[in-house]
């Protein structure tokens, strides 16, 4: 597997093909004698800024504890709960669960329900 | 027959994307100040743009991704973040254009100021975005829009010498004012070959679903559409060439374009005038507004659609609705859109290398092209592009300082 | 010079339009006043800087001329007075023949 063309920047659906994001990073644990595997996702929070520049990641994270759902840190995802790896990225979790969704729902619920018209954020 | 009905896709990106505050003031000037001779640029801008469109659509419907998340997933974050930045920069000041079009046409038609329309108008291209489905945005723009065929009625009327006119389609120099025939040359493409049109069009087609089947029909939509809107473009050329030019009048502000239409359609003239305007600017603003919106949330991978309630994509409505309130408030500071329309189209033509050059390599991979990929024919014509969008970037800023 | 000349062009055929019926009394008013507003600071470089070998005397007369017959065309548009923005019409067209010569005069021969 081809790590940057197959799984980096890839988006990533849950077990109900709900949009979750992108993979902004990948943990990996490098052992002494074993190869390198991939033990986390990384979703979120400084991890795609850090990318860029880590000016991008400190200024990010001020904002993010400003207001918001007050999240700073990147969603973490194990590697074994990828189902398959093709055009997209499909998960065996449940997004709301994992935290990926926190921006969104925080969004959904503080701004765009106020709004007339706006609709209900389904809670399930 | 839903395949038969979505050449109206192509329709209303033409005519909302084509024909809008940009290319109507170009033309207009470019009739008013030099007759038929820049008739080949906007022949060029067409034959390029049929092309880009052509090829998001394609790589949608092979690839089942849009540009912009093919892009990401291609070049990675911080390429994506770079051109974000540069795409978004420039069709927000196409969106002020756009709505400070609207705010002009309601301003000749009632006598009231273009910054007292601007809240308004912008409540109103949200509230399009807030309750309305992509398939009503689609196709009620382009009913709409088909108003502006009185441009051709018009240039008819005019009776044009079509022969003088079709030497206008070969490049010629004029013997005087060369810095401003270039400039508007610059504009008139960087007004043509709009990015936010592929970006808005490849969504689109997501939107609708579209498969390998697509293919021959995107072909379609892609010549048709973009044909229509060039000949649109080059009617407001001639007629301007010929109700304008004989006067002296240089199209620099918006009440004189709107004497456009007027002596060939002497009874309705002024108000188609200002209804075509109207409904390309506000095609336009929703297209841009769209295209915005889409890049933020396909480049970060949220749930997005036009189809679904904004609470179900949460970032994405809230992105648009920032978009619309903050391109408010430049038009409501009173700040001119024709002067927005000049700058912002310089600054397309610059960051045009930007937006194609990562596309051309997606269309060349087999990845996401599969035996779908680009052509020599598409390639050179996209490389020729990526070569005038260079020299344009190069030229159109001095030009714009001399010329504009 | 051509900047003054398609302004007054376009109050011209603002005007023509407007006896015509073509065009509404807000917009043909709004670029009658338009029209002059954007002529002011024109004419006042040509006169300040004004094209070699042209008559700087006959062109201050004319284009002082051709703004107040547009600002009066636009006070009779308010009023609806046709007959008489007719004359002023008629006007401001000599008024612009002769500015039409003066740049004609100057431009290089091709």
């Amino acid at each position: 597997m081809n790590l940057v063309r197959d799984v980096l920047d890839k988006k990533l659906l849950d077990r109900e093909d709900c949009p979750m994001g992108r993979v902004d990073g990948l943990v990996m644990h490098v052992g002494e004698r074993s190869q390198p595997r991939i033990t986390h996702i990384r979703i979120g929070g400084s991890t795609p800024w850090m990318r860029v520049h880590p000016a991008f990641a400190k200024l990010g994270a001020k904002l993010a504890r400003l207001w918001g759902p007050r999240r700073t840190e990147p969603v973490r995802i194990p590697w074994s709960h990828v189902v398959t790896a093709g055009r997209d990225i499909k998960l065996d979790v449940k997004a709301r669960n994992t935290g990926a969704l926190d921006w969104e729902i925080w969004i959904a619920e503080h701004i765009i329900e106020r709004i007339p018209g706006g609709g209900q954020e389904e809670e399930e | 027959m839903k395949k038969i009905l979505q050449i109206s896709l192509g329709i209303v990106t033409s005519v909302g994307g084509f024909l809008e505050i940009g290319s109507v003031m170009t033309a207009a000037q470019a009739g008013a100040a030099f007759g038929y001779q820049l008739l080949w640029a906007i022949l060029l801008g067409t034959l390029c743009l049929i092309f880009l469109v052509e090829m998001s659509g394609r790589l949608a419907a092979v690839s089942k991704h849009t540009i912009v998340e093919a892009m990401r997933e291609r070049f990675g974050f911080p390429f994506f973040f770079i051109v974000l930045i540069g795409m978004v920069l420039v069709a927000f000041m196409v969106l002020v254009a756009e709505l400070g079009g609207i705010g002009l046409s309601f301003q000749i038609l009632t006598g009231i100021g273009f910054p007292w329309w601007a809240a308004p108008v912008s409540l109103l291209v949200w509230l399009l975005m807030w309750k309305g489905t992509f398939g009503l945005i689609e196709n009620g723009a382009s009913l709409l829009g088909l108003v502006t065929i009185c441009f051709i009625v018009a240039a008819i009327k005019l009776r044009p010498d079509w022969s003088s006119a079709a030497s206008g389609l070969v490049p010629t120099m004029p013997h005087m004012d060369k810095a401003h025939y270039g400039f508007i040359a610059v504009s008139i493409l960087g007004a043509s070959i709009s990015p936010y049109l592929m970006y808005f069009y490849s969504s689109g087609a997501i939107e609708d679903k579209w498969d390998e089947s697509y293919i021959p029909i995107n072909r379609l939509i892609a010549g048709l559409g973009m044909t229509f809107g060039g000949v649109l473009s080059m009617a407001v050329l001639v007629t301007a060439a010929l109700a304008l030019r004989p006067r002296g009048i240089q199209v620099d502000a918006f009440d004189q374009a709107a004497l456009l239409t007027t002596t060939a359609l002497p009874k309705w003239g002024f108000y188609l005038f200002a209804m075509s305007m109207l409904f390309a600017c506000f095609g336009a603003a929703l297209e841009i507004s769209l295209a915005i919106a889409y890049f933020f949330a396909q480049g970060f991978g949220w749930n997005w659609s036009e189809d679904l309630e904004p609470s179900k994509d949460a970032r994405f409505s809230l992105v648009y609705t920032i978009i619309i309130l903050l391109a408010a408030i430049p038009l409501v500071a009173g700040i001119d859109p024709v002067k927005v329309t000049m700058v912002s189209m310089a600054l397309t033509a610059a960051t045009l290398p930007l937006a194609i050059v990562p596309f051309l390599f997606l269309m060349n991979d087999p990845i996401y092209m599969g035996k779908h990929r680009n052509g020599w024919l598409s390639n050179s014509v996209v490389a020729i592009v990526i070569l005038i969008s260079f020299v344009l970037a190069v030229i159109s800023i001095p030009l714009q300082i001399i010329g504009g | 010079m051509d900047s003054a000349l398609s302004w007054l062009g376009t109050a011209e055929m603002a005007g023509e339009a407007w006896l015509r019926h073509t065009t509404p009394d807000k917009y043909t008013r709004q670029t009658l006043e338009h029209s002059n507003e954007a002529l002011r600071p024109i004419a006042h470089d040509l006169l300040e800087a004004p094209p070699r070998g042209i008559d700087t005397a006959l062109l201050a007369v004319v284009l002082a001329q051709s703004q107040k017959h547009i600002a009066r065309m636009a006070r009779l548009v308010r009023e609806r007075n046709a007959p008489a923005l007719s004359s002023q019409l008629d006007s401001l067209r000599a008024d612009q023949k002769v500015v039409k010569q003066l740049a004609d005069d100057i431009k290089p021969k091709q």
